[in-house]
């Protein structure tokens, strides 16, 4: 990803699906969080997500680093390694143990977890070991609330990896993004499901008002 | 009856025998020879199945005997049936289907697979034998059946994807079968007395045994076939070699049934094969990949020849076609598709495992085996 120009307009990253607008609000969170210093044989990636829910319900989901199979495909069970000092909280350093479903060019992935900002709405993780081809992976996701032109969430998730011998940036990002792209949309789903449910459970609790 | 099936049989073998023919007789004559479309042709199948070193088991496998009947048209010509002193027009064959699936992802759109293509095919084979009748061109034999298996398969991956409505229990569903990176193989025979029709999308594969020699009747939809890979980059998808070719780095096969994250790239399309039996077809064997990727397709066939002849020997007088069997595995085909499950998991397959033979060879009452 270039650098942008001090002080010149934002231009909206190919591909990425937001409008200007969007992405002129986003531009202080992209900045912080999702550019990266590059290396020789490694390549990037930005991808975004709307979801028409509040941003504290996604949120929810997506800081669970002890259970991402809830909003990520291709899991088959995920174990965080016993850590004594820690027991069950989420801090950074912890370790998961991924195991991937059938039929991919992967078998288990160890997970670092490198951030978990609840007040930001920042979570960022890397791949320490597994057997699969990303080496060096790092990733960060960020929550947002967008107000112009209408309120709505939108997820922004990025990554840094190295791109394996015998294969382009090319290819390395499209195996990636289509991964990506994919769970976004399941964490959209998931997301919007537990909203509706949610204000399901509200309205039902606010009826019994009017009798009194 | 059964004594007169039994000698209009070794009538109609031995006229073949000091004919030469390599074909099976497929005339209707005075003396009481009987038309290859109108001999029963008795279901003997045997089918192992195992998950291997795998975690989970994602294969299923179905065989249906006598799961319908078989317009005689989907077979043969018309002006060739006229020549036969057949009716055209009414005459159907019973036929029996065989199928593997090889799930991945999951084993919901295997297992779906199972249960509701047989359902489907019946449906189909019913509604097209009411129109044959007023079919007066001769249109390609093959071009129907591929018309009937692209039509149920892709009936079947838009049940899979919510994109068609299905029945559980008694009610309509339109909620898709499995999260959209579940996926199948769909290998199917449908065996009668005449033909053995396949239909093939994935990597799951048909290998018929004729004269001890392999048959391929499907050929596996690997990404880095080429026309395979041309398909997928016309529509701006991409084939990556990713630990072996794979569609967008992922997907190891370039069509399945369910899949629709990678669509329009990963397509349920089936390639048909057509083959009309003869006599010196041995057996026919459906597997996955489990199989394939550690035995050749000749190691195979001569194992479960081999089987089988072995099975007979040891086991004395044979079952007749003429036999009102049960329709249950016959031993000495499940003998040979449980030897090949085990050669396989010998020689260190790692994915699941399924095998479906189907003897072609008919067996004579008391008739001994060289």
């Amino acid at each position: 990803m270039d650098q942008q120009g001090a002080g010149g307009d934002a231009e909206v990253p190919a591909g990425l699906g937001l409008t200007a607008a969007e992405y002129e609000q986003l531009r202080s969170t992209v900045d912080a969080h999702h550019r990266y210093a590059v290396g020789e044989g490694q390549c990037s990636s930005l991808l975004a997500q709307r979801i028409h829910a509040p941003p504290e319900a996604v949120w929810a989901v997506v800081r669970r680093f002890d259970c991402p199979q809830v909003y990520k495909h291709f899991i088959r069970s995920c174990a965080l390694r016993p850590d004594p000092e820690a027991g069950d909280a989420l801090c950074p350093g912890r370790l998961r143990e991924v195991s991937v479903i059938s039929g991919l060019p992967a078998s288990t992935s160890t997970e670092r977890l490198d951030l978990l900002d609840d007040a930001a709405r920042v979570f960022g993780f890397s791949i320490t070991g597994g057997e699969h081809r990303l080496r060096n992976y790092r990733s960060v996701t960020t929550v947002s609330e967008l107000a112009d032109p209408a309120i709505c969430t939108v997820v922004l998730e990025s990554y840094v990896v190295d791109v394996p011998d015998g294969n382009t940036e090319d290819d390395t990002r499209l195996f990636a993004d289509t991964v990506i792209r994919l769970n976004l949309q399941k964490l959209k789903s998931v997301a919007e499901a537990n909203a509706a449910e949610a204000a399901a459970t509200t309205n039902s609790v606010l009826l019994p008002r009017p009798a009194e | 009856m059964a004594a007169a099936m039994c000698v209009d049989d070794e009538a109609a073998s031995a006229a073949a025998e000091s004919a030469g023919v390599d074909k099976l007789d497929l005339g209707a004559a005075a003396g009481g020879k009987r038309s290859v479309y109108l001999m029963d042709c008795a279901p003997v199948w045997g089918c192992a199945s195992t998950r291997g070193r795998s975690a989970e088991m994602e294969d299923a496998c179905a065989a249906a005997p006598r799961f319908a009947d078989v317009p005689v048209r989907l077979l043969a010509s018309r002006r060739d049936l006229d020549g036969l002193g057949l009716d055209a027009g009414a005459l159907r064959l019973p036929a029996h289907l065989f199928g593997v699936f090889d799930g991945h992802g999951g084993a919901e759109v295997a297992n779906y697979c199972r249960e509701r293509l047989q359902v489907l095919l019946r449906q189909e084979l019913r509604l097209l034998g009411e129109d044959l009748g007023q079919i007066s061109c001769d249109v390609d034999m093959k071009e129907h059946w591929d018309e009937l298996f692209t039509g149920c398969f892709q009936r079947l991956d838009d049940e899979v994807s919510g994109q068609a409505s299905r029945l559980v229990g008694a009610v309509q569903e339109s909620r898709p079968v499995a999260a959209e990176n579940v996926g199948s193989t769909a290998v199917v025979a449908v065996v009668c007395s005449s033909h053995v029709v396949v239909a093939n999308c994935g990597d799951s594969r048909a290998v018929l045994c004729r004269g001890k020699e392999p048959v391929e009747l499907s050929i596996d939809h690997k990404p880095d076939r080429k026309d395979e890979r041309a398909r997928i980059e016309a529509l701006g998808g991409k084939v990556i070699q990713w630990n072996g070719y794979r569609v967008s780095g992922i997907l190891a096969m370039s069509r399945s049934i369910g899949d629709r994250y990678l669509k329009p790239f990963v397509i349920p399309k089936p390639e048909v094969t057509v083959v009309p039996r003869a006599k010196d077809d041995d057996c026919l064997i459906l597997a996955s990949d489990g199989l394939w990727d550690v035995v050749s397709n000749e190691e195979a066939c001569k194992a479960a020849r081999r089987q089988i002849q072995l099975w007979h020997k040891n086991n004395g007088v044979t079952s007749s076609l003429c036999d009102e069997g049960d329709e249950s595995n016959d031993p000495a085909a499940q003998a040979a598709a449980d030897y090949l499950m085990r050669l396989a998991l010998k020689k260190g397959t790692e994915d699941n495992i399924t095998v479906i033979v189907v003897d072609l060879k008919p067996r004579k009452k008391a008739k001994s085996n060289s």
